[in-house]
């Protein structure tokens, strides 16, 4: 094999194994850091913009507004104060609405929240704008008792059409850790009737039933108490007022194709928000205002991500620059052998911006394991389904980022190799 | 054709750290193609000093150098570079070969800087090193004796098929049997392959296997050339 400038180049980087090695994961850190930040950010935003669908108010009696986004439409957890029946349909009618969907959370299956609702949450609510609800397998619930599992929840739980099982009292919290007093309702059995396609939104790790089923099982604990532990099972004829509650509406006011919704949004979310007992979220607003939040800090773990990269820069230009001492002699040798200085620069140069290029795929490689892991933490801990690939894009700007600055990085090192005085360093060592 | 190297009129004053200074002066030295020179001179004479003013690494204060019919020191930058690596081959006495390099990667570096085509490369290399008696091709110098490192040294020199060849003490790390063998084994090669030596030394018990012996001092234009 003849000897080319990618000879020397790696014969010069594998003479110093620990430092190339150490100075190459140097760069992979930053990189890493830096890709996974910028690219879970994105895909962050886009994963709870996601969930939010083409509802316009999100109504609750929650704490505040985010608290209802994050409670109605991520299940980070089961709202505490429910809505009565009445008030929904007040709601209902006194609104020009498309549709009022109510939702009702408590109830959870192995960690899985379970989410009550209408067959109108799927035929008109599209948890992405555009994209309806797809049946995987099977159908929608048409009566009760009937469960449609969520993408994820089937695939994690092993859960198939025809299945028969029961839930538990108790929706989970953040973790998944269940409330105290959550108990199983073995008494009444879920069939599943369907299976959902994967939506990339909270709503794939979850399942769904339609109201009665949920108010039935609700029923049935209230009469346990009020009437002791020899009664029959509870049926949606034995059902009160008071066991109608919901804990959350999805609406969405009337459209017309060319017309601005804003002001009548505005117009309506002010009205509601006279309202004392509801607490009237815009979705969209609210996860703006949580990427808002969370954004300053995320520009200072940007700012240090970049301060590490540069840092990495520094330490490739000290790696190669503290082995110049020993290589003058050879620099020498290879100048007299007919390398030109301009030829020994570029060497040195390639060498740096290969330090940058192997930094940048082995960081790589690393943010991907990397996102995967966060992706996994924020599924678990807040239910958002985040898609843990790194955009193209960013990748590209990094790589180029990466493999410049190594390049800026090599430029003292490589002067001082352009600069080595031959006749003085072919002088027999003493 | 054009004498292998053609020097007049030279002069180059080297500074040395300590503040003292010596002047290199020659009238005229001319090594014809093909011919072989033992330049003498005692240590300090400047005769490492003048192998690199003819390697064109650095520059006279006055007069020419000739190799190969061309001025060297009127070539600039890359061109001169180009120049050397194509018509000057250089023999340290310390050989300088490239650590982690293998005998043959070592012949083929020079090789590297060269018009050479590269499909050339490694037979040219095997083919220097073979007549120089170097069978283990692929050992580092590390691995080999300094009569071996030495022959690849001249392997190296020679790879580009230099019409000078410019060996500076090559027997200096040798003891005196080897070193007559390593230099009659440089002697032959060079003339198999037409280039001429000039080979520079301290060592009087080389004055025998050189037809023709020049004393340093006796260049200076005062002096009387030697024969």
């Amino acid at each position: 094999m003849p000897v080319t400038d990618f000879t020397f180049v790696s014969r010069s980087l594998s003479a110093r194994t620990f430092s190339t090695i150490t100075t190459i994961l140097t760069v992979a850190v930053a990189v890493a850091l830096l890709l996974v930040l910028l690219g879970m950010r994105d895909s962050g935003r886009k994963a709870f913009e996601r969930g939010t669908g083409n509802m316009h108010l999100l109504l609750s009696r929650d704490a505040s507004p985010l608290v209802s986004v994050l409670n109605g439409v991520y299940y980070a957890g089961a709202p505490r104060r429910p809505i009565d029946w009445a008030s929904y349909q007040q709601i209902q009618q006194q609104y020009p609405w498309a549709w009022a969907i109510p939702t009702q959370i408590g109830d959870s299956f192995k960690g899985r929240p379970v989410l009550a609702t209408t067959t109108e949450f799927f035929t008109a609510f599209e948890p992405s704008p555009g994209e309806p609800w797809q049946i995987a397998e099977g159908r929608f619930f048409e009566t009760s008792f009937e469960l449609v599992v969520g993408a994820d929840a089937a695939k994690a739980l092993g859960l198939t059409v025809g299945q028969r099982l029961s839930v538990t009292h108790g929706a989970p919290g953040p973790g998944g850790k269940l409330p105290e007093g959550a108990h199983v309702h073995d008494e009444f059995v879920y069939q599943i009737v369907g299976i959902l396609k994967p939506t990339g939104s909270a709503h794939d790790r979850s399942l769904f039933s339609d109201l009665d089923s949920s108010w039935t099982l609700h029923a049935h604990d209230r009469r346990l108490v009020s009437e002791g532990p020899n009664i029959a099972l509870t049926t949606p004829a034995d059902l009160t007022d008071a066991d109608r509650l919901i804990t959350g509406i999805y609406c969405r006011l009337i459209t017309r194709p060319g017309r601005d919704v804003t002001a009548v949004l505005q117009q309506v979310f002010e009205q509601l928000r006279a309202d004392p007992t509801i607490t009237v979220a815009q979705p969209s607003d609210e996860v703006r205002k949580l990427f808002a939040i969370v954004s300053n800090l995320d520009q200072i773990i940007i700012g240090i991500a970049f301060v590490v990269l540069a840092a990495s820069g520094v330490s490739i230009m000290l790696a190669l620059y503290n082995t110049m001492e020993q290589r003058r002699r050879q620099i020498a040798v290879l100048r007299v052998l007919g390398a030109t200085r301009g030829k020994i620069f570029g060497l040195v140069m390639t060498e740096s911006a290969l330090i940058g290029i192997f930094g940048f795929v082995v960081g790589l490689v690393g943010s991907l394991i990397g996102a995967t892991v966060v992706a996994d933490l924020m599924y678990q801990r807040l239910g958002i389904v985040v898609d843990p690939s790194i955009d193209p894009k960013i990748a590209f700007g990094v790589a180029l980022g990466t493999v410049a600055l190594a390049t800026i990085a090599g430029l003292v090192p490589a002067i001082v190799a352009y600069r080595v005085s031959v006749v003085r360093n072919l002088r027999p060592a003493a | 054709m054009p004498d292998a190297l053609a020097i007049s009129d030279l002069r180059f004053t080297h500074r040395k750290s300590a503040g003292t200074s010596f002047t290199l002066e020659i009238g005229e030295l001319t090594v014809p193609e093909g011919d072989q020179v033992l330049l003498q001179g005692t240590s300090g004479s400047g005769k490492s000093t003048l192998l690199h003013l003819i390697a064109g690494l650095i520059d006279p204060e006055a007069g020419e150098i000739r190799v190969a019919g061309r001025d060297i020191h009127k070539l600039k930058g890359a061109a001169r570079d180009h120049f050397r690596g194509k018509h000057v081959g250089m023999i340290f006495q310390t050989h300088q070969l490239l650590g982690g390099f293998t005998a043959a990667e070592n012949v083929m570096a020079a090789l590297a800087f060269s018009d050479v085509p590269k499909a050339e490369h490694d037979k040219r290399a095997s083919e220097l090193l073979n007549r120089l008696g170097i069978e283990r091709h692929g050992a580092t110098p590390e691995e080999l004796s300094i009569g071996q490192q030495q022959r690849v040294a001249v392997a190296r020199a020679l790879a580009c098929g230099p019409e000078l060849v410019l060996a500076d003490e090559p027997t200096a790390s040798l003891d005196p049997e080897n070193a007559m063998v390593a230099v009659e084994l440089m002697k032959e090669v060079c003339t198999e392959r037409g280039a001429a030596l000039v080979c520079v030394s301290h060592d009087p018990s080389l004055v025998k296997a050189f037809a023709r012996t020049v004393a340093l001092d006796a260049l200076q234009p005062s002096g009387e050339p030697a024969a």
